[in-house]
């Protein structure tokens, strides 16, 4: 008998999706991602419109020869997260930095957007 | 990414499938396996190929034990178990095909090409993800009627067809071919059209088990309806001031009770029984046992009279018409209705008819019931043995009825019927108890007042009921009854009676029978008389009347046949309608030689001449005794022989002959059996007559008891004997003294033309039989 499974988001069923904490800043949005174990070349922050998406991929990189599972909690391979912020993107500036364990997204916006 | 070719470990997996994008926890405890999951933990990505055995009894499967496409999964939770099992969720990643086996040991590896299912879009696939959404929302409302809307939103917000496919298919738990053709559909749309087929087949089967649980549960629910309802209805009917069906029929009860006048200690009994049937279901077999006693209590007449008709001459007329003569018995109905008139309390007599068949003792007791205006039961008592058919078998017994004797109050609706207990000598009597002995209790006016039947258990007074008992004879009814009951003699009718009595009543009860008039038929006195003595033998009038019916038939067959002239029988014409001649009159011997008596006898059906003979034996001494003689009888022969023999100089007999010689006395006919003394004097009579070899005179006979001193005692059956001697033509007859008042119970024209000897004396006798004799008898007397 299988448990069914049902994401959020159409068409990324199979991968998992990391927590994420959303920041109001003054000038913009922080999006900050929990993705530890996952080395900075493995993820990919991409923006269209006013979607922020973050894919990529949990390696298990640290196992020593001779260490088998004795039980696991933490989900390896794919993941995907689709945030949406109430704002355009593609005129803002986005950068991505990693800190301890964690992926801080910053998003500032240009001063014309806030006005409008 | 398409054709991408990787190796993975394989974890076999039995009864399911693995569908890409959906999770599934799994157990997993083989070797082979948990070397799998080591191996695709050990890996940085977690992967795995999760494939379905074709056979689940195959412990370590091989290639060919396996589907050829699968799932890559990911491992995403892992847990030893304390026995060394593994379990592990696993979600599916995507669909491929197994290429090649590479290892086997420690673990299955296999090189897989990914193998996903082409993107398609069309209006088709549309069409049917729609179909496929709405089947299964049926289907889930049939399977789960409680299910949350929620599932169903769920399955709609899924645009995905494909997962929409995988998911429904997981859940329907189809067999695992059918889930592994859905897992190996080359396009979406043969997937969604494979779930779609599934899904119709599903939803039939799910209709049809509804249906057989709907209708299960509607047979129940129907029998809980009716339940529910009848309470309802009660309490319904209750609040109504209605009565259910047990309380309408006890209220009925109560209401007859009042109307029934019973006497106190019944009523007290009624109730009590009335409030222990209340309380029980019409169903319980105790209810109709209460019921229909009560029913029974209810119908007696307890206080329900008929008034006497105390008209005394239309109680003689009513008498008159029905029978002819009787003068005793009409007088003493006659009496009773007098001292009714007088005293209406006054018990009612308790009469017994003693007579042969056919003289009228039942019809007696109908117009007896007639007269005095009172209903009338016949209980016919014949070969009754069983003292509980006259008092009842007691309630606690299934089927329990009252006795005939209440039974027969009960059917004449009055307490005061004229109750005819037919043959009380016919009584039969054995184990289970002595009827006579219940009817001492019921014809005694003593007791009879409370006569308790053992079904009733309460007292009813029978003093009020005219009871009449019928018999043939006396002999066989046992001393304390006979005491009880009043005797009224019925005795047998001399031919000229019956000749009236053909005049009066058979003729015209056969000509209204037959359907005849008295013009049509006409019957001479010649030819009546002849009916009477040629054809019919008898006390009564029952085979004359049924003569006399086939000879109205016979007229009546020619009347029917067409010829309507009016006929006269005949003497002659006798012969032809009735046959010969059924009996010849025992006319009286013309001569009798000596040692010969003419006897009279009495009989159940009337009176019988009989002859009786005496011989003297060369050799030997006594008595011997032939005829089925009783033991009275023979005992009366002794007496006769031994005052004979003590008399023998007296009367000139040869010491000689009485020393030497036996004697043999013969009775004829010897095959009837005979009893009883009045055949005494005959016999004393017939001994003389061989002793000193003088006959006896052929024109007399003679009846009457002897005792061992000589003196004559008085006998019965008088009429009978008297009427049997006039029809044989003997017209002399010696009876004893104390008879002579008998006389008067013969009609006056018998009295006229018979000569009558009364005899206190066996020499009177003598001296009136043997005319040589007579002689040397008075001598003695003279000196």
């Amino acid at each position: 008998m299988s448990l069914f499974f049902i994401s959020n988001e159409a068409g990324a069923a199979m991968a998992w999706r990391p927590s994420a904490d959303i920041y109001r800043t003054p000038d913009g949005w922080v999006v900050k991602m929990e993705l530890a174990g996952v080395r900075p070349e493995d993820i990919n922050v991409l923006t269209s419109g006013s979607e922020l998406f973050v894919s990529g991929v949990r390696r298990d990189r640290s196992v020593e020869e001779g260490w088998s599972h004795y039980s696991m909690e933490i989900t390896y391979n794919r993941f995907e997260r689709t945030i949406e912020l109430p704002c355009n993107l593609d005129r803002a500036s986005v950068s991505v930095e990693h800190h301890e364990g964690l992926l801080l997204v910053r998003v500032v916006l240009n001063q014309e957007e806030e006005q409008t | 990414m398409n054709q991408q070719i990787e190796s993975l470990p394989v974890l076999p997996i039995k009864n399911s499938v693995l569908f890409p994008g959906l999770l599934m926890p799994l157990t997993a405890g083989r070797p082979t396996s948990i070397a799998a999951i080591d191996a695709a933990l050990a890996s940085e990505d977690k992967e795995l190929l999760i494939i379905t055995q074709r056979d689940t009894a195959v412990e370590s499967p091989g290639a060919e034990d396996l589907y050829n496409i699968g799932s890559k999964a990911v491992v995403k939770r892992m847990m030893r178990r304390q026995d060394g099992a593994v379990n592990l969720i696993v979600q599916g990643v995507e669909r491929v095909v197994l290429i090649k086996i590479e290892q086997t040991e420690p673990y299955i590896r296999a090189r897989v090409r990914l193998a996903p299912v082409p993107e398609e879009t069309n209006t088709e696939i549309e069409a049917m993800r729609r179909a496929i959404l709405e089947l299964s929302t049926r289907a889930i409302q049939l399977a789960q009627p409680n299910a949350p809307i929620e599932v169903t939103q769920m399955l709609a917000e899924n645009e995905e067809p494909l997962q929409l496919t995988y998911l429904i298919g997981s859940v329907l738990g189809l067999p695992v071919e059918k889930e592994q053709g859905l897992l190996e559909a080359p396009s979406r749309l043969d997937a969604l059209r494979l779930l779609h087929s599934y899904l119709l087949h599903e939803l039939q089967v799910l209709e049809l088990r509804n249906q057989i649980n709907t209708q299960a549960q509607g047979e129940m629910e129907r029998q809980q309806r009716e339940y529910l309802l009848r309470q309802q209805l009660r309490a319904i009917q209750e609040e109504l001031g209605e009565t259910s069906p047990e309380q309408a029929d006890a209220e009925l009860m109560r209401k007859q009770m009042d109307e029934a006048q019973l006497p106190e200690e019944v009523r007290k009994e009624a109730e009590r029984e009335l409030a222990r049937m209340e309380k029980l279901p019409q169903a319980s077999p105790d209810y109709h046992v209460i019921r229909t006693y009560l029913e029974i209590i209810l119908e007696l007449p307890w206080a329900k009279t008929t008034e006497d008709n105390l008209d005394l001459s239309h109680a003689r007329q009513v008498l008159d018409e029905d029978h002819f003569d009787l003068k005793d018995v009409k007088e003493r109905i006659l009496e009773h209705l007098g001292v009714l008139k007088l005293n209406p309390t006054a018990n009612a007599p308790i009469l017994c008819f003693v007579g042969p068949p056919g003289v009228g003792k039942t019809s007696l007791g109908q117009s007896i019931a007639r007269s005095l205006g009172r209903k009338f039961e016949r209980l016919a008592l014949g070969g009754m043995h069983d003292e509980a058919e006259l008092r009842g078998h007691r309630r606690t017994y299934i089927g329990a009825m009252p006795g005939r004797i209440i039974q027969a109050i009960r059917r004449a609706e009055s307490n005061n019927p004229v109750l005819m207990l037919d043959e009380v000598d016919k009584l039969g009597r054995d184990f289970r108890g002595d009827p006579a002995a219940a009817l001492l209790e019921v014809l005694d006016p003593a007791q009879n007042y409370t006569f308790r039947d053992n079904y009733l258990d309460l007292p009813f007074n029978l003093s009020k009921v005219f009871f009449i008992t019928t018999a043939n004879s006396l002999d066989t009814i046992p001393q304390p009854l006979l005491d009880r009951m009043e005797m009224l003699r019925l005795s047998g009718y001399s031919a000229e009676e019956k000749v009236e009595i053909a005049r009066r009543y058979l003729i015209p009860r056969q000509l209204k029978e037959s359907g005849l008039t008295d013009q049509q038929f006409i019957l001479t006195d010649e030819a009546l008389n002849h009916v009477i003595g040629r054809y019919t033998r008898e006390a009564g009038v029952r085979q004359l009347e049924r003569a006399i019916g086939s000879l109205t038939r016979r007229v009546a067959l020619r009347f029917a046949e067409g010829d309507t002239t009016p006929v006269t029988v005949r003497l002659e014409d006798l012969a032809e309608m009735l046959g010969p001649e059924r009996f010849s009159f025992e006319l009286a011997r013309k001569q009798l030689p000596a040692g010969v008596a003419t006897g009279l006898a009495w009989t159940e059906t009337g009176g019988d001449v009989l002859y009786i003979e005496a011989t003297l034996l060369p050799s030997g001494r006594g008595l011997t005794l032939t005829g089925h003689l009783g033991e009275v009888m023979q005992e009366s022969a002794k007496a006769a022989q031994s005052f004979i023999w003590a008399h023998a100089e007296q009367m000139g007999i040869d010491p000689n002959v009485v020393r030497r010689s036996g004697v043999h006395i013969h009775v004829p006919a010897g095959a009837i059996p005979k009893d009883g003394p009045s055949a005494g004097i005959t016999m004393a009579t017939a001994l003389a007559s061989i002793y000193t070899n003088m006959p006896v005179r052929s024109d007399t006979a003679m009846t009457g008891e002897i005792t061992l001193t000589g003196l004559v005692l008085p006998i019965g059956g008088v009429k009978e004997k008297v009427l049997a001697a006039r029809r044989a033509g003997v017209r002399r007859a010696i009876l004893p003294k104390e008879n002579q008042k008998d006389l008067r119970e013969l009609p006056d024209n018998v009295r006229a033309e018979m000569e009558f000897i009364f005899a206190e004396r066996v020499e009177d006798v003598l001296a009136a039989a043997i005319p040589d004799l007579a002689q040397r008898l008075t001598m003695p007397k003279a000196a």
